[in-house]
């Protein structure tokens, strides 16, 4: 089976990496293809919650390693799309609990199953972060508008590059585009200047991703939230359809357009 | 003597048409920057020194004067017919004839991200950015063909004439031999252009790179 193995890394803690895989996750599946999440921040796990399938983990990660259960067992199945799977991190160990060598084999034992496997990446640079990147093929930066997201973003860039990660893609999450047209954030074009990697999406900022994590319903399932239609226009680039780019800018949204197109018609 | 300095638009001019010798010419200058009330660092000066010939060397003399009151010589009005022409364009060529030779240089053909070094035993040219976070440290000169982000030190074992030169030098802090400097803290000044800094009186500058 022809698959993918995406690590989603960004050096800086809560910028939106557990997020953006729940997301983009859901949003592969919801297209109708076989995914699996993998959360490899032992110790701090998230993935789950976002999820909304905290209460259905029965094995973790550190369980199938040590093979005190199948690796089929640990897989928690989503409760919304089928061919969604969640292989969640354990709670109660620590990062050393798994070698890069044990996950580069859990990997390669999931690309039997799964079309596209997503790493979620703790934050850092350290063991955890070695880890996370050991198996896969293709990575994500997920940064923020701001200088420390991306002077981190820049050092992970540098160390996947090192690692034999050849074109690491972007993604810029939390953009607020008022405060960039005032000058007071950082706009797509400074980072890219700076990052000079491919853009692979622009997330707005949204108040229905603080609803959403709560409920544990990825914002890609709600038909309103604009940060869910980033998304999904992301997780369709990840699966080699060319979507153009929004400017992310609210008075070129195409309702807006056509209001402006009547108003002048009046 | 009578020298006459007043303020314009583009810069502080100072008027030397009525000093006789090179010395005299020095003493005016000192005295007329004395007079002032205040002085802005960075501040250009022009001066007229009315139809007397001045050599390049005596030039940068005044250059060498104006530095340590931490202004700029923006223009030299003299006389055309002296021994050399006194424009910048010569001055700069001694740029690099001063420079010390080095042997070895290290291409480095991709962009220094965060966290990456790089050491030279000579010269360094990077074919690329160097990020914030990124250190390059040269015992000779480092010529960066992208933009200089982060941290450049060139002449590390005490090379006072070594020199880093950028597309664009936008550093987070720049080192010459045993000198450190940093971009002055507030607005951030954006030059479109290449730029050089090199040690010159004693002092980190940055000037127009023009060859």
């Amino acid at each position: 089976m022809e698959n993918k193995v995406i690590v989603i890394t960004s050096g800086k803690g809560g910028v939106g990496k557990t997020t953006t895989t729940a997301n983009i996750g859901t949003a592969i599946a919801m297209m109708g293809r076989k995914v699996v999440l993998l959360d490899t921040d032992i110790g701090l796990r998230n993935l789950d919650v976002v999820m909304g399938l905290e209460n259905r983990i029965v094995f973790d990660i550190v369980d199938v390693v040590n093979g005190n259960c199948k690796l089929k067992q640990a897989l928690t199945k989503d409760k919304r799309y089928d061919g969604l799977y969640l292989l969640p991190a354990a709670q109660t160990k620590e990062k050393s609990a798994v070698s890069q060598h044990q996950m580069k084999n859990l990997i390669n034992e999931l690309r039997n199953e799964f079309e596209f496997i997503l790493v979620d990446c703790p934050a850092g640079i350290e063991q955890g972060f070695k880890n996370a990147i050991a198996g896969a093929d293709d990575a994500i930066v997920v940064a923020t508008p701001e200088i420390s997201s991306v002077r981190d973003a820049d050092r992970i860039i540098g160390l996947l590059e090192a690692s034999g990660f050849r074109e690491p893609k972007l993604i810029i999450n939390r953009l607020r585009s008022k405060m960039v047209k005032r000058g007071d954030m950082m706009d797509i074009e400074d980072i890219l200047d700076i990052l000079s990697i491919e853009l692979i999406g622009v997330v707005p900022e949204d108040e229905y991703i603080v609803i959403s994590t709560n409920r544990g319903e990825p914002a890609v399932t709600d038909n309103v939230s604009k940060a869910g239609a980033a998304y999904r226009r992301i997780a369709r680039r990840i699966m080699g359809q060319d979507v153009p780019f929004l400017t992310g800018d609210d008075s070129s949204s195409l309702v807006n357009r056509f209001m402006k197109l009547v108003k002048l018609a009046k | 003597m009578g020298a006459v300095s007043a303020l314009r638009k583009k810069g502080l001019f100072i008027n030397l048409k009525t000093c006789d010798s090179f010395a005299d010419i020095k003493v005016g200058l000192i005295r007329e920057i004395e007079n002032l009330e205040q002085i802005t660092t960075g501040m250009n000066v022009i001066i007229d020194l009315g139809d007397k010939s001045i050599t390049t060397k005596q030039v940068r003399e005044i250059e060498d004067v104006l530095l340590d009151y931490g202004l700029y010589l923006k223009e030299l009005k003299a006389n055309p017919v002296s021994e050399k022409p006194t424009d910048e364009a010569s001055g700069e060529n001694n740029v690099f004839s001063d420079m010390t030779p080095y042997e070895k240089t290290t291409l480095i053909c991709k962009n220094l991200r965060s966290g990456q070094k790089v050491f030279s035993q000579g010269n360094v040219v990077i074919l690329g950015d160097i990020n914030p976070g990124a250190e390059v440290i040269a015992k000779g000169n480092i010529l960066v063909m992208g933009t200089l982000r982060g941290m450049a030190h060139a002449g590390v074992f005490g090379d006072e004439k070594a020199i880093i030169a950028a597309y664009r030098l936008n550093p987070t802090q720049i080192r010459i031999a045993n000198h450190i400097t940093r971009p002055p803290d507030g607005e951030s000044i954006v030059v479109k252009s290449p730029e050089l800094a090199r040690i010159r009186a004693g002092k980190v500058i940055i000037e127009k790179l023009k060859i």
